[in-house]
């Protein structure tokens, strides 16, 4: 490589680099993400049986705050079932909270085979993923914890397959 | 070529890659939507004094479910009547079946029932949409305050009841 090129190169990179912090800086919260009122958390499941976050302490949990009027969540949830049926055994947990009718998300619960547990959130629910970082109050928004109650990983709209699997596969 | 010149155009040349390269971050796409009141921007206007015209101005890569949109009058006793909303774009939801969406925007005239000379009233639209980039808002509010042609001021009646009630 010729010098010219490795200095255009860097000066290349070193633009990118500031440009993605600068970024990455003015979109995250001001205030640090609150892991322990989520996991402190209860909420119904479709039944209406309040469901502690608690119980899966020790577990590598995935919180997902989906809707089912909220098409690109619907779109994700099928490799969440996979992921679930392949690395639960491991340790993964995948948690939906939805903001939604109970009998919207039974019914959607039942096409899409889930094997794992929906709660039902309402609009409280999206106050708290603002806590977490989700300055929109948009959907989907997923949160990612490690064994030890912290949070990994915060996302913003669909997460990726490939995404997903790696973060996961470094805390299992 | 001298050397300054080079170093120039080297400068420049390594710019404009870093430009191109900021440019296609994938990750650019993910980190800024717009907040739904700017995604999906609410005006309202006085026609003439009996009508309303509503108005959704809706950002490029976003678009609003025809189905979520619901207008309100403050006060409610004041009444609003409001029309069949225009035809959106059909599009097949896996789920919900039928599904009609808005994009580039939507106006919508609605009259006022029982309007009265010099009153305020606000005109309340709840929308719903998402992003193309893949993420939907849940249901967002926007209100705009009018004024309705003086006359003769009259004070508002007392004791409107303090709930929403769509008209729609």
């Amino acid at each position: 490589m010729t010098t010219r090129l490795q200095r255009i190169l860097l000066l290349a990179t070193a633009g990118a680099v500031a440009l993605g912090l600068g970024i990455g800086i003015a979109v995250w919260d001001r205030h640090p993400p609150d892991a322990a009122a989520l996991l402190a958390l209860s909420l119904p499941d479709t039944q209406g049986t309040p469901q502690s976050l608690r119980q899966w302490r020790g577990k590598v949990l995935v919180v997902n705050f989906w809707a089912t009027w909220c098409g690109p969540c619907r779109e994700e949830m099928p490799e969440f079932v996979r992921a679930q049926r392949e690395l639960g055994p491991k340790g993964l947990q995948f948690v939906g909270i939805a903001v939604d009718q109970p009998d919207k998300v039974v019914q959607f619960a039942k096409e899409l085979d889930l094997n794992y547990p929906a709660l039902i959130g309402g609009y409280d629910a999206i106050d708290l993923s603002k806590s977490l970082g989700n300055r929109l109050a948009a959907l989907p928004f997923t949160v990612i914890f490690d064994r030890e109650g912290r949070i990994a990983h915060t996302q913003l709209g669909v997460l990726k397959p490939t995404q997903l699997r790696s973060i996961v596969a470094k805390l299992l | 070529m001298g050397v300054a010149n080079r170093r120039r155009r080297d400068a420049f040349l390594g710019l404009a890659a870093a430009a191109t390269l900021a440019a296609t971050l994938p990750a650019l796409a993910q980190v800024n939507p717009l907040p739904p009141e700017k995604a999906f921007r609410f005006s309202a206007r006085l026609v003439d004094a009996q009508t309303v015209e509503a108005r959704f101005i809706i950002a490029d890569g976003y678009y609003l479910y025809r189905d979520k949109i619901h207008f309100a009058i403050e006060p409610a006793a004041v009444g609003l009547t409001v029309p069949r909303l225009p035809e959106g774009k059909v599009k097949e939801d896996q789920f919900f079946g039928r599904v009609e969406t808005y994009r580039g925007g939507v106006v919508v005239n609605l009259a006022v029932k029982d309007p009265k000379p010099g009153q305020q009233i606000v005109i309340a639209a709840e929308s719903q949409g998402c992003a193309d980039i893949g993420i939907c808002y849940p249901p967002t509010v926007q209100r705009v305050t009018l004024a309705l042609p003086a006359g003769s001021i009259v004070p508002d009646a007392s004791g409107d009841p303090p709930q929403k009630r769509w008209f729609n």
